[in-house]
């Protein structure tokens, strides 16, 4: 589309090309990435995250520091500034902490191989550490990115857990009973897990009290004066971080498909689907189901910020511009292409149709620790009415949106748009006299959601902070706190 | 640092190879060469003035690199200086700036024109480049226009520029109420065809007057009067060319839009429109559309630019409830009332205050039971307890005593003092005292200063927004063009062209030209008058513009006088003589255009004196000049006695270097004076007088 002789205007596709050369120095990059995000010209989840991974990933190729601890704490300056640039877009201080939880594990992990003989290891540590480097060992060198294979693995791993506990779980819809077994069998490495799950039994007590936090200033201390011994490893250690944040954005880009991987398990013949908005992960969900079962589905166009896009995926016309760069299946068959039924309603028409609706698919701006998720403008009274009407609603979103931000005041995430979509701005007596307003997103609190499915499969609410307890490194939690409720 | 080096070199490298392919130039204008924010204008450049408690400036360069834009020329006529301090110290210039090259260039330019052909000479602009003003606010997506222009430049190379217009319906807050553009449009093709400015306070007309061919040649055409014309221009190179080539040229839209499309029979040049429906765009081009603007972007109407976008690096506003732009360090007293407003880091705002639509800088301290509504305080600024402001500007540094009611469109200019209880009347513009500060010899200005006087600049008033040259042309003189005018001043021609109203120069520089000619040539006062009206008429300009040429004229003519007897050897006039031989064989020119002898105050007459006054001012021998020209005046009965003592109490007359000039004209008004006590003898010493 952009033409030859055009001047592209800035966006994540020249960000991305920025980024990429050497001729613009990080610091730089950085900038033009903070007022990037300060322009709005990237914005949304996945754009946001894709963009920080891949400055991240400069900063962490061109750092010459030998001191590790120096390198987290750039990391997380870095971080700051791209939260304080966008506020309201908490996957890019998710993206942040995943890139700086790699480098504490690849630090941790280099500090165990080398001192492995030491006794002052760090008791609290070790049971952490045994299963890191075990859940590796199935597939050492293979390029598979691992965060992908891993989590599926660790979820297993939780999951099968979970079972033996038991009590952990009893919230679960029945809808799920199927689920474990499914992870399971489906996946390879589960068995692996399983040994490791036997092996090191302890490994799956995840308290949050238990882990990282403690120890993590010690281990810093004693390790960057390690590191400064051997440069060597720092090397390496670095090529393996951008090995780890390489990973991330493979996960990125391979989320939706791995979300609709999870589709038929969801959507059975017959039923009746309600969506809201314009989003590629519920239209590659349903684009997978559709392929092997007959269902309809009903779109609500969420005007005003979407609609013009909801009918483009009605219709069939290529995706808009923020998904340009990041996918390679920019032209989507449509669902009617695919045999499904598409009813096209307005917003306001929600509640009449969901007595007839059998389930609700969201996708997610944002899921938050509890579980409440930030979802686009019109959402909650969607899922209002599926409540009333006990209809199970279903929220998409990858691992990428799960935020360890705990929504003290729901009000500070919320963004206001332009009106203009509203009220057109030619009209004078309106823009004059009255107030109107266009809010992006809506918070939907967790009691009315029954199901998140993410790339690692569907969780009941309450599993969430065990997943962000996987993601997240403790010390990285509160990275940006006060930032995001400025 | 060696390894930076090559580094360096190929960045340096990669960029030109780029620029051949997509290399975006904007040129902006930062000097709006329009008077229309006096008196803030007298010290700060109207692009550093905040909206929102963020600089014009700011919003026109997101702007441009929201757009894309790589190369920017900032062009700066007035206060050039502080404006180049800004530049450098903000962000733009960073390493990290969006633009590869961001030039402040500095000018004497006192109008577009000029400002473009000094472009045109430098040689920078290498292919299509934006033409911005710098009070530009816009959220727009550019890129479907340069998309479109680019393709009409590959049609036919005669499409040279292409605006930017922002659709807007009837009776709009943002748009201007005074003078409204017209632009009739060919619709098929984009392209503009004519243009007028209609309304307007000073003689705009109330029709369109429309070339028939038009009708007949186009399909279809629309004359739209609901554009907001925010001067985003799309211009190709050959447009600098234009200006140029035709250096009589002077506004952007009245002179060379008129003038491209006049001469469209003959060179072909095709202007066209693009038309934008769904995003922001606007110019803050007067205080009106400064009160509008700021209301849509507190509105959100600009998004992303909203305050809490927080564009200028430091910023740290955050959008909370109410409808409040707050930044972090704000103290708010208990039952203080805060909507819809932006209020700065560090102020406090005390107990019982009311905030309500209004933008409040930094540092500022707000007393208790303070209300206000719909005004914008900048930065540092302290109201003590139980004011009220309403809709009123107040500028940095200001403090407002105790129980002042500050009324809507009061304008109060940078650090000045409103001592407690004092109301501050609706429209009225208060600087601060010269006497107490204003050290820099930039003179306040000769008159509006402290005067207390009417601010037709009123946002509220539908007429304010009008022309300059509704104000007094001593009012409206040098504010934006501070810097130009010393300059000016010493050109050869004397009649200071920074002065009026654009349109206006033109009458200026011929009316003067054909007097002097007159004068030379001395044909009779009657012949020069019937000149001089018909052209009056013709460019519909008015008495005080016919009176100012007058003036001009004649004192062309007298130093003319004086320096070519000295050359020529003949009979050596002195200054009196020559004065008087001019204004005796003249006077009838004077007397034809000052109408008021019959009215109680002299307003023509002063307006002359004042004129005379301004102009001796700069020449050798000023005072003197003054002095003679006033005397002679009086004898000769062109100028009354009331009119005379009228102009020696005019505040206008008094300030800066008007006040010294007419030091030595002391006397002869004291002898006035004295006369008028005992007025039997008046004819007598008069004589005795000189």
């Amino acid at each position: 589309m952009p033409s030859p002789t055009g001047v592209l205007a800035p966006s994540l596709t020249t960000f991305t090309r920025s980024v990429r050369s050497k001729g613009v120095s990080v610091e730089s990059s950085i900038d033009n990435l903070v007022s990037l995000f300060k322009r709005r010209q990237i914005r949304d989840s996945r754009p946001c995250a894709v963009a920080t991974a891949q400055l991240l990933r400069r900063v962490v190729e061109t750092s010459k520091v030998t001191d590790i601890s120096k390198l987290i704490e750039r990391v997380r300056q870095i971080g700051q500034r791209l939260i304080s640039a966008q506020p309201r877009e908490l996957s890019i201080g998710n993206i942040v902490r995943r890139v700086l939880g790699v480098i504490r594990e690849e630090v941790e992990e280099d500090r165990e191989g080398e001192t492995s003989g030491y006794s002052d290891a760090g008791t609290d540590s070790r049971p952490q550490t045994p299963k890191e480097q075990d859940s590796r060992t199935p597939e050492p060198s293979t390029l598979s990115s691992r965060s992908l294979t891993t989590s599926p693995l660790r979820h297993g791993e939780m999951d099968s857990i979970l079972e033996e506990v038991g009590d952990e779980r009893p919230q679960r819809p029945p809808l799920l009973t199927s689920h474990t077994s499914y992870a399971v069998t489906n996946t390879a490495p589960t068995v692996t897990s399983m040994f490791s799950l036997l092996s090191y039994p302890r490994s799956n007590i995840h308290s949050p009290t238990a882990t990282p936090g403690s120890q993590s200033p010690s281990i810093h201390l004693s390790l960057s004066s390690q590191a400064l011994a051997n440069a060597g490893a720092v090397k390496d250690l670095k090529a393996e971080v951008v090995e780890g944040i390489h990973e991330i954005l493979e996960e990125l880009n391979q989320a939706d498909d791995q979300i609709a991987g999870y589709a038929l398990e969801h959507i059975h013949s017959n039923e009746v689907i309600l969506t809201h908005t314009s989003s590629l992960t519920v239209q590659k969900f349903l684009l997978k189901a559709a392929a092997k079962r007959k269902f309809t589905v009903v779109h609500a166009e969420a005007y005003p910020n979407h609609h013009e896009a909801t009918h483009a995926d009605v219709i069939g016309r290529t995706k808009s511009e923020s998904d340009d760069s990041l996918s390679s299946e920019v032209f989507q068959k449509t669902l009617t292409a695919a045999g499904i039924t598409v009813v096209l309603i307005p917003d306001s028409a929600v509640f009449a149709l969901m007595s007839r609706v059998n389930k609700v698919i969201l996708d997610t701006h944002v899921v938050l620790v509890n579980g409440d998720i930030v979802a686009a403008a019109g959402a909650k009274a969607l899922a209002k009415a599926a409540k009333l009407h006990s209809t199970p609603v279903v929220v998409l979103s990858g691992v990428y949106k799960l935020s360890p931000v705990y929504p003290f005041d729901p009000d500070a995430l919320m963004e206001d748009g332009d009106p203009s979509k509203v009220i057109t701005y030619e009209d004078g007596d309106f823009v004059d006299k009255i107030e109107i307003e266009n809010p992006l997103f809506d918070y939907v609190p967790v009691e009315l959601v029954s199901l998140y499915i993410t790339n690692l499969g569907g969780h009941a609410p309450s599993y969430l902070h065990c997943i962000i307890n996987d993601h997240y490194r403790a010390e990285d939690l509160d990275l940006d706190i006060s930032d995001v409720y400025q | 640092m060696p390894p930076k080096n090559p580094k360096a070199a190929k960045a340096k490298q990669k960029p030109q190879e780029e620029q051949r392919e997509e290399s975006l130039q904007a040129v902006v204008l930062a000097d709006s060469f329009e008077t229309r924010f006096v008196p803030f204008t007298l010290e700060r450049p109207r692009c550093l003035l905040p909206l929102a408690n963020t600089p014009l400036i700011e919003y026109t360069l997101e702007f441009l690199a929201h757009a894309g834009v790589q190369e920017v020329y900032v062009y700066c006529g007035s206060h050039a200086e502080q404006l180049e301090d800004y530049i450098n110290a903000s962000k733009w210039t960073s390493k990290s700036s969006p633009f590869r090259t961001l030039k402040v260039l500095k000018s004497t330019a006192t109008s577009v024109g000029e400002a473009m052909r000094s472009l045109d000479q430098l040689d920078v602009i290498t292919g299509d480049f934006l033409l911005v003003s710098g009070d530009v606010v816009s959220n727009m997506n550019l890129e479907p226009a340069l998309l479109k222009h680019r393709a009409r430049r590959e049609k036919s190379k005669d499409a040279i520029m292409t605006m930017v217009l922002r659709e807007a319906g009837v009776g709009h807050r943002t748009k201007s109420k005074g003078s409204r553009p017209v632009f009739v449009i060919d619709p098929a093709a984009e392209r503009c065809l004519h243009y007028e400015e209609m309304g307007g306070r000073r003689g705009g007309s109330r029709y369109v007057t429309l070339d028939p061919e038009l009708l007949t040649s186009h399909g279809e055409i629309e004359v739209r009067d609901d554009l907001i014309d925010c001067h985003i221009d799309i211009c190709a190179l050959d447009v600098l060319a234009q200006w140029s080539d035709n250096f009589d040229f002077q506004s952007l839209r009245k002179s060379f839009l008129r003038g491209v499309l006049k001469d469209y029979e003959t060179y072909g040049k095709t202007v066209h429109t693009y038309i934008v429906t769904d995003q922001y765009a606007a110019r803050v081009k007067s205080l009106r559309a400064y009160d509008a603007v700021s209301k849509d972007i507190l509105g959100r109407w600009a998004y992303p630019l909203c305050p809490d976008s927080n564009l200028v690096p430091g910023q740290s506003y955050y959008f909370g409830r109410g409808k409040v732009y707050q930044e972090n360090n704000v103290s708010l007293g208990r039952a203080a009332v805060v909507k819809r407003s932006v209020i700065g880091s560090g102020t406090s705002v005390g107990d019982g205050g009311m905030i309500n639509r209004s933008t409040v800088g930094r540092r500022c301290r707000i007393g208790k039971n303070v209300t206000i509504e719909g005004a914008y305080i900048w930065d540092d600024v302290t109201v003590e307890d139980g004011s009220i402001i309403r809709q009123a500007i107040i500028a940095n540094g200001t403090s407002i005593g105790k129980h002042c009611p500050i009324e809507p469109g009061a304008l109060i200019s940078f650090r000045a003092q409103i001592p407690e209880n004092t109301k501050v009347s609706a429209e009225s513009k208060i600087i601060r005292d010269r006497e107490t500060g204003y050290s820099n010899d930039r003179k306040a200005d000769d008159s509006d200063a402290s005067s207390v006087a009417s601010s037709r600049l009123i946002y509220r008033n539908p007429s304010a927004s009008s022309s300059v040259s509704s104000i007094s042309t001593l009012t409206s003189s040098d504010a934006d063009l501070k810097s130009d005018r010393d300059a000016s001043r010493r050109s050869s021609y004397r009649s200071d062209p920074s002065d009026d109203a654009r349109e206006n120069q033109d009458f200026h520089l011929e009316a003067t030209g054909s007097i002097l000619d007159g004068l030379q040539k001395s044909d009779p006062a009657d012949t020069i008058m019937l000149e001089l009206n018909g052209y009056r008429m013709s460019t519909n300009a008015s008495q005080h513009e016919v009176r100012k040429a007058v003036v001009a004229a004649f004192m062309k003519r007298i130093s003319n006088l004086i320096a070519r007897d000295n050359t020529a050897g003949a009979a050596p006039l002195t200054l009196r003589e020559a004065v008087k031989a001019v204004l005796t064989e003249y006077k009838s020119l004077v007397e034809r255009t000052t109408f008021d002898s019959e009215a109680e105050e002299k307003v023509d007459q002063v307006d002359f004196l004042l004129l005379v006054q301004k102009e001796a001012m700069g020449r050798p021998n000023g005072d003197q000049l003054l002095l003679f020209m006033a005397n002679e005046a009086y004898d000769l009965d062109v100028i009354e006695e009331d009119g005379v003592l009228q102009w020696w109490e005019d505040e206008r007359s008094q300030e800066g270097e008007m006040g010294t000039v007419r030091v030595l004209s002391e006397q002869f008004i004291t002898f006035l004076k004295e006369a008028e006590e005992d007025e039997s003898e008046d004819e007598d010493d008069e004589e005795d007088d000189d």
